[in-house]
């Protein structure tokens, strides 16, 4: 079997997370592969559907949750639009894990922020469950997450059972115009709500994940509130094809995202070519 | 993920040799009788072939030949069907051996579906003995060079595969034209890296320099073919000057300091020069299909009928604005310059840094091909003057490139 070979999974679960954004429970077929497979928070896949071709997500389910892989998708391309139509018990492809992850072990005493645009929420959200399934090694955490739309905010259950814990800060909102008429959360962009909501940066990391105008423009504010570059993490979503080093399409300056990446720190960002 | 650094050089079989290399001398009539032996035993042999392209029946080739004064020879590394087919006059084929070992297009799985069940089936990565006779230098350069990206953490048995079962003899470089430019990067007109073994052209026949262990089970398995009385004689004198003459030929079309390129590559990325390079390239991307180092490939599924069908992998470029585009539109390498700038940035930086070797051996496709005129070795030498002289880099445009745009 070549690196290039993909790993069967059948579909579990699926659900519609906005009108344009679904998430797919998969579990492998082959039973030692079930229980084998393990991963990192952070790291990513090659999902395909056979005949449509291969595409390149995180994996969105958090690795405290055995036996089972989910992602999160958009269907706007030829892949993703195959995925849509995908159905329970259907088969789908998957190669991984790959790429590096998120130092969570490193975390252990400190505060904990995530902030998320849009479907950036999905590789935060492994994160995420990730720390709160180990909520005691850990001290404040703190969730800000934006989207265009109420219609657009993902994982809206998940969403709903963050707020309601009492060990976490949840602070939802959505861009001005995309409120509804019984909206509780915040209204404006992420980067000034993070600015407002203002987590403590002393003893804390934040996770940062979205759109690359929602990172640029929210790197400078969690220096301004005291985080330190290496302080700061988030995942570059590079076009990638093979994930393992070789096809060159990820390739920015010194790294291959898919192999030196997905997750760097803001210090790290700041070493390379203006390209992601 | 898995270690590779402890099989890599085994599965390529270009193990560094123990020991001096071994030479021998065979005629013109030994080096046919040779391949003939080979291709007797039913063993594939690759070596540059020239074809009647008014022979094919290609429409485009076909109207070609009917222009006056028009070339009609192609030549391209092809397997022999007989001995009295190989020409080791020719000059440098059109593509390089990397077809070889990363085809074009090729398979790496096949899948079969019926309902929700899907099987999906091995492509085999074990392949035949084979041997490429008269290899340029640049070209099997580029295969070790190629190699490294080819095997660092995760190893690509297709490739490996391939370099395992292929035994590659070089011919010391025969053609040398102006866009010839290997000795500035690192290798050689009668290099033997990535290569088993090394012909130099003599009076009556070959030289024979055999340098890894697969060259010496070449040399043992035919040494029906081959004599031994070469190091003192005048053919082994021979031989070693006709190689420096080429070398010193080649140095004369350019010579660089390639860490000082490297480094200031790396530490001007913004800098108008480059983009005064890049803006004459009209991002057609043949540059990346004719060079022997650009690997970048693209994966896609081909269905073959109802539910049955073929993934592969095809050679892609960077040059192409699709290569980054991200499913959201948003493009990260959204105008031409940007992309030039990639393929130069990759090939003398990113690439040495990250694995000690220049993406490029310098044998002057990319130059040859462009129907826009961008030549590789006025660049490097304008990016050379530029990296000596750091304080007036951003004043000198490369040679008669236009005036950088700055809006």
């Amino acid at each position: 079997m070549n690196i290039y070979q993909p790993l069967l999974t059948t579909v579990t679960e699926l659900v519609d997370e906005t009108p344009d954004t679904r998430t797919l429970r998969l579990e492998f077929q082959d039973e030692a592969q079930r229980e084998s497979f393990s991963f990192r928070a952070g790291q990513f896949g090659e999902y395909s559907v056979f005949g449509a071709g291969e595409s390149t997500f995180c994996i969105a389910s958090p690795p405290t949750r055995e036996g089972y892989i989910e992602c999160s998708f958009k269907a706007v391309g030829k892949v993703t639009s195959a995925l849509r139509e995908v159905n329970r018990g259907d088969t789908v492809g998957f190669r991984g894990p790959y790429g590096n992850w998120f130092p969570v072990d490193d975390w252990k005493g400190k505060d904990v922020v995530f902030v998320a645009g849009g479907i950036g929420l999905a590789p935060v959200r492994c994160v995420i469950w990730n720390v709160l399934d180990r909520r005691d090694e850990f001290g404040d955490v703190t969730i800000v997450y934006g989207a265009r739309s109420v219609e657009d905010l993902v994982y809206k259950r998940e969403l709903e059972e963050w707020s309601s814990r009492s060990d976490v800060t949840m602070v939802s909102t959505v861009d001005p115009g995309g409120e509804t008429s019984d909206w509780s959360g915040e209204v404006g962009y992420v980067t000034p709500v993070v600015e407002k909501t203002a987590p403590k940066a002393g003893n804390a990391v934040a996770v940062l994940c979205g759109p690359p105008i929602v990172v640029k423009l929210t790197l400078p504010v969690l220096e301004k509130l005291g985080f330190a570059d290496d302080a700061i993490f988030t995942t570059l979503e590079n076009r990638m094809k093979c994930g393992l080093g070789k096809c060159g399409r990820c390739n920015i300056g010194p790294v291959y995202v898919c192999k030196d990446g997905p997750v760097f720190t803001a210090a790290q960002m700041k070493e390379l070519p203006p390209e992601f | 993920m898995t270690d590779g650094t402890d099989t890599t050089s085994a599965a390529r079989g270009t193990a560094a040799s123990s020991g001096p290399p071994e030479r021998y001398f065979l005629s013109e009539a030994d080096l046919r009788s040779l391949v003939g032996d080979l291709l007797g035993a039913g063993t594939e042999v690759i070596a540059p072939l020239a074809t009647d392209v008014c022979q094919s029946p290609s429409a485009v080739a076909a109207s070609a030949c009917t222009l006056p004064g028009a070339a009609a020879v192609d030549i391209d590394y092809r397997p022999l069907a007989g001995a009295d087919e190989l020409d080791l006059s020719r000059g440098l084929p059109q593509l390089s051996l990397k077809e070889h070992f990363l085809p074009e297009h090729e398979a790496l799985c096949r899948w079969k579906q019926k309902g929700t069940t899907v099987e999906v089936e091995d492509v085999p990565v074990e392949f035949a003995p084979r041997v490429v006779l008269a290899a340029k230098p640049c070209d099997s350069a580029a295969l070790a060079v190629v190699d490294q990206v080819m095997n660092w953490d995760y190893q690509d048995e297709l490739w490996n595969g391939r370099r395992a079962a292929t035994t590659i003899i070089n011919l010391a470089c025969p053609v040398i034209d102006e866009s010839c430019f290997c000795t500035a990067v690192g290798t050689a007109p009668d290099d033997t890296k990535g290569a088993d073994g090394l012909l130099t052209p003599v009076d009556g026949g070959y030289v024979l320099e055999v340098t890894t262990d697969k060259g010496r089970a070449f040399a043992a398995a035919h040494a029906a073919r081959l004599s031994d009385d070469v190091p003192a004689d005048t053919r082994g004198r021979q031989a070693a000057d006709e190689r420096a003459a080429a070398r010193a030929r080649v140095a004369a079309n350019l010579e660089i300091d390639a860490a000082s390129v490297r480094d200031w590559i790396g530490t001007h990325f913004e800098d108008p020069l480059l983009a005064s390079i890049a803006i004459r390239c009209n991002g057609c991307g043949a540059c990346t299909s004719v060079c022997p180092t650009c690997h970048c490939f693209d994966i896609i599924d081909e269905e073959e009928g109802v539910g049955r069908g073929t993934r592969r992998r095809c050679w892609d470029t960077c040059q192409a604005p699709t290569f980054t585009l991200h499913a959201s539109g948003h493009n990260p390498r959204d105008d031409q310059n940007v992309r030039y700038r990639q393929r130069i940035n990759h090939k003398y930086s990113i690439y040495p840094l990250k694995f000690g070797e220049v993406l490029c051996t310098g044998c002057g496709r990319c130059t040859r091909v462009c129907h826009a005129g961008q030549d590789i070795v006025e660049i490097l030498q304008a990016i050379d003057i530029a990296a000596r002289r750091p304080g007036e880099a951003a004043a000198e445009p490369a040679p008669d490139a236009p005036e950088p745009v700055t809006s």
